[in-house]
């Protein structure tokens, strides 16, 4: 059994210690990065700390989180912005809120030296209104860190500015897309952004720069200015430093629990370190990623999560959601539910995304309800290609993951359903009475 | 958290660039390759302009406009960028220096027509009717039906009458092509077109609308020789357009083939009469009983005072059998025998003769029919089979059900005299061999498979000539090798000047309804040459509106409603009976069926960029039909503002119009709503624009990609303007959005002239004041539309029927 309880970072044991408060945050060392990095470090050193330490931006993308600072802070635009994404894109991810309720002053001392890093004298932190608990305390820690002069004018009495501007909506799926985040913060309908041009070459208000990272990210920020890149990465794997929180569900339908883990640990060991040991040995597959991710065969349990090794497997760290399946679960259902999921989601800017994925569901609608045909799977395989190329967004990008990787470890469901017209598991009911004709409509 | 991106363009750091080279304006430029081509760039370009910059204009693309800040939604402006895994939108990526791109390949091709394949399944529209572009005198057949369901049958006889004088003899006897097209099939079965507007003009038939008011006398005369279908059209728009007209005809009465080649039972030649009663009634004139070449000659004619004649002599001789004994007594002219029943001359067929028709066509099946009913037992002989045949197949069909004995791959080696008599035709069996210049498959004679059928009374039908030695070469009449007269193809005027030529006789024997529409057509040409118009500009006009625009359907999803059958006479009541045999329908069946109208017009077809792309693209079948209603959405389209017209059926949620109206104009009346593939552009809470703060610019209108919003028709034609009032303060040529307005050098305000031709606003000082600047309009036509062929008329907008 793992003992990942000791390298948790950002997550505090609600028996360890309560720091929801400022005076309990700063007892245990809180807000002395900032200081160390106003009064010690230059915004370059604070760069380069984080470049060393080698973090990688949780939001999904695994992007370098110095490099896109440092790009941001290189901009010849006086004026820069930092956002903090701490919005749970997926409802069933635990990841942001519990960050926000249980240790908001760690995330508000992130953005800060986001923003002394970058250069940046106002701050957005963007957060889902629906999570009232969390909203709720993270407005009191920033209320409790203007008045003790963390945020705000001439922070800790040097010439460091920066305001914090914490932001409530309820957008959907979508509403955890960057270029949404900054859409809505201008008053406009929260769709994505074509990017290039990044948020941090073009990004908030008239084409300011600006750094958005995940909460997740910035949360992580403290740590390295307070204990060094080195301590940082000597938890998690070679590629990616430090930890990751994960909501780790038993089944579609029981209560989550949300656990932090080094980058690198096997997904049996996370399965393990959840108490799920003998749950997975029981399952019929497990997702990783929540409502864009895959799903992966039990002999795939040995995959090491981190970037790389969950991209070859055809899933993704997504919203960070971790998920076992029953053992009758038909995976043409699943892949056709995950479908119809995303096709209401949608912002519905870009053809692929709006119509590709909404035709994907009508074909696997079809196969399910045995109307389908075995040129079905050759339709499924272009679009699983097409909808990823010609989409504007990562939404779009990772919209077919459900389907490729049902395709991919589970053709037999397909086969079944089409050849013997009958559910593999006996467990999916028809939805649908007509299928997709293809009619000639030339002149 | 986020949405994850494994999308590989980090924003890593711009490599150290070469140096920027500035122009002779300063401003700052680079380099980089597109399609091969080494193109110069300047910063802020996207690559989409770079590349129409530099003469590459076939990316596509249906949601960029130069106004408009880039949204890149459509995806179809994506090109392949070195260094990036995916493909780019080029409408709003930046151009970089050293930037190697390449607009085509088979992938981009194939991205882009999954996407118009994507829209296209949920477009619920259609582009153009078929059946009206099939229809050669192209009657606006989604008008008239749209009219009959409402019952307003006088206004859609009216709407007929525009280009087809005669709708109920047509209706009763026309081929009808337009059904064929009817894209109904695709849902069901095709609608009754053609009966539809026989059963409108059966209606009125005692008080016939008139399509047009008739113009005053020109104090032109025009002589129409030959009252057939063609000669009679061409009189009735000739005398519309206030010519007068006089028609000469060999037989006794009015008519030409439809009276004297149509049998009794498809025609009822009293109702006939009735319709034909309007050209009287129009004042154009009738002489019977003379002939071209026996009675007068053209000369005689000019002679008279005619300005114009217009030849539609027909085609009134039979062709031969060219087998031996075809001279034999027995052997029959078809087109006499029909005529001569009609007259109620005696026929040489009696009630238990043996009758032999040989021939697949119109006229072999009305001599089958007609020898059927006068008791004869028939038997019917083609040379090839049922598709190849001349005739429809509802006429086919009946004839079998009424009684003949069809035999088809047979052909007559020759006919079997006695004494001078016919009495039996040898016939050889065929089999098919390649296609010949018609595209029908050649009948090759099996060797051996002769047989012979013994008959009292053989009727050759296998098509009819010209009669070649009316006009002798004085006339100035030139032959085509095929017999036919010799015209101009668009202006069918022939090699004398003043003298047309149409109908059957110009372009060998053919239907009815070709013959009317060249009626129609060389009455147009006949007017312009009257009114002293250049020849070849007319031929140019005529062969533009002739022109047969690229079609495109879809087929969205409609609900089945089953074809309202036309009540025919009982087969048993047809036996020795000349009655009608197509019953008519009654009023409300013609509105039922006539709602069964898909109306497949949409106004902005030819300049729909939608429709455009998807033919470019080969876009040859949609996989998407026949789903689910949830798969498709039909929305309520809204008339209700006075010039703009909306129909979110065909919106591709471009969003071209809400950047335009909030970006360029300002009133923000659009906006998208909803959320996934429920996605659509509209006004907030779907309100009237009248609610919005629309200011009527139209400028939503201009940059609509496709037919969702449509412009409808208004007449602003002049504004009342106080010239002794107007200061110059350019003010209205600030504040209008639509660029109708404009400072020009000589300071003339009006583009369009819309403050009357007479006025022209003046104010040489100002025009020459050393700070003076044209004032840059703004760019009203995003691409260069194409010439939208005017065949097809643009319908005004209806509202679209379930």
């Amino acid at each position: 059994m793992p003992k990942f309880e000791q390298s948790y970072r950002v997550l505090q044991h609600s028996a360890n210690a309560d720091v929801r408060s400022l005076s309990a945050y700063r007892s245990k060392g809180g807000y002395s990065a900032l200081e160390k990095a106003l009064r010690e470090l230059s915004p370059e050193q604070v760069n380069q700390q984080v470049i060393d330490a080698k973090l990688r931006g949780r939001g999904g993308a695994g992007r370098l989180t110095g490099e896109k600072w440092r790009i941001t802070r290189q901009s010849e635009d006086d004026q820069k912005y930092v956002i903090c994404n701490a919005y749970d894109a997926d409802s069933r991810s635990l990841a942001a809120r519990t960050l926000l309720e249980q240790n908001p002053h760690q995330v508000i001392e992130g953005i800060l030296l986001a923003a002394y890093a970058v250069g940046a004298s106002e701050a957005y932190l963007f957060t889902r209104s629906t999570s009232a608990a969390a909203h709720a305390a993270v407005q009191q820690a920033v209320q409790e860190a203007v008045e003790a002069n963390l945020v705000g004018r001439d922070i800790l009495s040097t010439d460091f500015s920066c305001t914090i501007s914490v932001l409530g909506a309820e957008m959907g799926f979508m509403g955890g897309e960057e270029t949404v985040q900054m859409a809505l913060i201008k008053g406009r309908r929260g769709m994505p952004e074509q990017r290039p041009p990044f948020p941090a070459q073009y990004g908030l208000w008239i084409c300011k720069t600006t750094a958005i990272n995940s909460v997740e990210t910035l949360v992580n920020v403290p740590y390295i200015v307070r204990e060094g890149a080195a301590a940082f990465a000597s938890v998690g794997s070679a590629m990616t430093g430090g930890t990751k929180l994960l909501t780790v569900y038993a089944s579609p339908t029981s209560e989550p629990q949300v656990v932090e883990v080094p980058f690198g640990a096997t997904l049996r060991d996370i399965l393990d370190h959840a108490g799920l040991s003998t749950a997975a040995n029981a399952a019929g597959a497990v997702v990783v990623g929540g409502a864009e991710g895959g799903a992966l065969p039990l002999s795939a349990l040995d995959t090491a999560y981190d970037f790389d090794p969950l991209e070859e497997a055809g899933v993704i760290v997504g919203s960070g959601i971790i998920e076992l399946l029953p053992v009758d679960t038909c995976m043409v259902s699943w892949a056709m539910g995950q479908s119809a999921y995303l096709t209401k989601e949608s912002c519905g800017k870009c053809v692929p995304c709006r119509l590709g994925v909404k035709r994907i569901t009508g074909i696997l609608e079809g196969i399910v309800s045995d109307l389908g045909v075995s040129g079905d799977l050759d339709v499924l395989d272009e679009f699983a290609d097409y909808v990823p190329n010609g989409s504007l967004c990562g939404f779009g990008v990772q919209a077919t993951n459900p389907l490729k990787t049902a395709k991919r470890y589970w053709p037999e469901h397909f086969t079944t359903h089409i050849q013997e017209q009958r559910c593999p598991t006996g467990t999916c009911v028809p939805v649908r009475a007509h299928r997709f004709v293809t009619k000639h409509v030339l002149p | 958290m986020a949405i994850s991106i494994r999308d590989n363009f980090s924003p890593a750091a711009q490599a150290s660039q070469p140096p920027m080279v500035r122009n002779d304006v300063g401003h700052p430029s680079f380099t980089l390759t597109i399609d091969g081509k080494t193109m110069q760039a300047y910063q802020g370009q996207t690559i989409l302009s770079v590349a129409i910059d530099n003469g590459i204009s076939d990316i596509p693309n249906l949601c960029n406009d130069e106004k408009l800040e880039p949204t890149s939604a459509c995806r179809m402006c994506l090109v392949h960028i070195e260094g990036a895994e995916r493909p780019l939108p080029s409408c709003n990526t930046p151009a970089e220096p050293g930037m190697v791109v390449a607009t085509n390949s088979d992938e981009l091709f194939h991205l882009r027509r999954t996407n118009l394949e994507m829209m296209l399944s949920d477009h619920n529209a259609y582009c153009q009717p078929p059946c009206q572009v099939d229809c050669p005198t192209h009657i606006d057949i989604p008008g008239y039906l749209e009219l009959i369901a409402q019952g307003e049958m006088k206004e859609a006889a009216r709407l007929v009458k525009e280009v087809l004088p005669f709708p109920f003899t047509l209706g009763l006897t026309c081929p009808a092509p337009c059904q064929k097209a009817c894209r109904r099939t695709l849902v069901d079965e095709e609608i009754a077109i053609c009966r539809m507007h026989g059963h409108a003009a059966e209606t009125c038939l005692l008080d016939p609308p008139l399509p047009y008011v008739q113009d005053p006398p020109t104090g032109k005369k025009v002589a129409v020789i030959g009252g057939g279908p063609s000669g009679l059209t061409a009189a009735y728009y000739l005398a519309l357009r206030g010519h007068y007209c006089k028609v000469f005809d060999m037989q006794p009465q009015a008519g030409g083939m439809l009276r004297y080649g149509i049998p009794e039972y498809r025609l009822p030649k009293d109702m006939m009469d009735r319709e034909f009663q309007q050209l009287w009634d129009m004042g154009i004139d009738f002489q019977a009983n003379v002939k071209l070449g026996r009675d007068f000659t053209l000369d005689d004619l000019f002679a008279q005072g005619f300005d114009a004649i217009y030849l539609a002599i027909g085609c009134w001789t039979s062709n031969d059998l060219r087998v031996p004994g075809e001279d034999a007594e027995g052997v029959v002219n078809a087109i006499r025998y029909l005529g001569d029943k009609v007259e109620g001359k005696p026929v040489p067929v009696k009630s238990g003769d043996e009758v032999i028709v040989i021939g697949g066509g119109f006229t072999a099946f009305d001599c089958t029919r007609t020898s059927l009913r006068l008791g004869a037992d028939v038997h019917t002989m083609y040379r090839r089979g049922r598709t190849e045949m001349g005739a429809t197949t509802e006429e086919v069909e009946d004839g079998e059900a009424e009684g003949t004995h069809l035999q088809l791959y047979v052909s007559q080696t020759r006919v079997i005299t006695e004494d001078g008599r016919a009495t039996g035709v040898e016939f050889q069996r065929n089999k098919l061999g390649e296609p010949d210049a018609s595209g029908r498959r050649r009948p090759v004679p099996v060797p051996g498979s002769e047989f012979i059928l013994n008959c009292d009374t053989v009727i050759p039908a296998i098509g009819q000539a010209v009669d070649t030695r009316v006009l002798d070469d004085a006339s100035g009449i030139k032959w085509t090798k095929w017999k036919t007269i010799q015209t101009n193809p668009h202006n069918f005027m022939t090699d004398r000047e003043g003298v047309f030529a149409g109908g059957d006789c110009q372009m060998g024997a053919k239907t009815i309804i070709e013959g009317v529409a060249q009626g129609k057509l060389n009455a147009r040409s006949i007017h312009s040459y009257l009114m002293g118009e250049d020849m070849n500009e007319v031929s140019r006009r005529l062969e533009l509106e002739e022109r047969r625009p690229d079609l495109f359907d879809i087929v969205p999803y409609k609900p089945v409603e089953p074809k309202v059958k036309m009540p025919m006479l009982p087969y048993e009541k047809r036996e020795k009976s000349f009655a009608l045999i197509e019953m008519g329908y009654l009023k409300e069946q013609a509105q039922r069926e006539a709602a069964r109208c898909l109306q497949c017009a949409c106004p902005a077809a030819g300049q729909c960029d939608l429709q455009k792309y998807s033919i470019e693209h080969g876009l040859a079948d949609n996989r998407f039909h026949d789903g689910e209603p949830s798969d498709y959405h039909d929305y309520d389209t809204d008339l209700s503002h006075s010039f703009i017209l909306r129909d979110p059926n065909k919106c591709i949620n471009c969003t071209q119009c809400v950047r335009v109206c909030h970006d360029v104009i300002g009133p923000d009346c659009y906006g998208m709503f909803g959320k996934g593939f429920d996605t659509i552009v509209s006004t907030p809470f779907n309100v009237s624009l009248h609610d919005t703060d629309c200011v009527s610019c139209g400028a939503c209108v201009q940059v609509c990609p496709t037919g969702s919003l449509m412009m409808a028709e208004r007449s602003l034609s002049r504004y009342s303007f106080a010239l002794d009032r107007c200061i110059f303060c350019g003010d209205c040529v600030e504040v209008c959005p639509h660029g109708a307005l404009g400072e020009t050098p000589n300071f003339e305000l009006s583009f369009f002239n819309r403050f009357g031709e007479d006025v022209t606003l003046e104010k040489n000082d100002l025009a020459n004041a050393p700070n003076y600047l044209v004032r840059q309009r703004l760019p009203r036509g995003k691409k260069d539309l194409p010439v939208m062929s005017p065949l097809v008329r643009p319908l005004p907008a209806r509202s679209i029927r379930d």
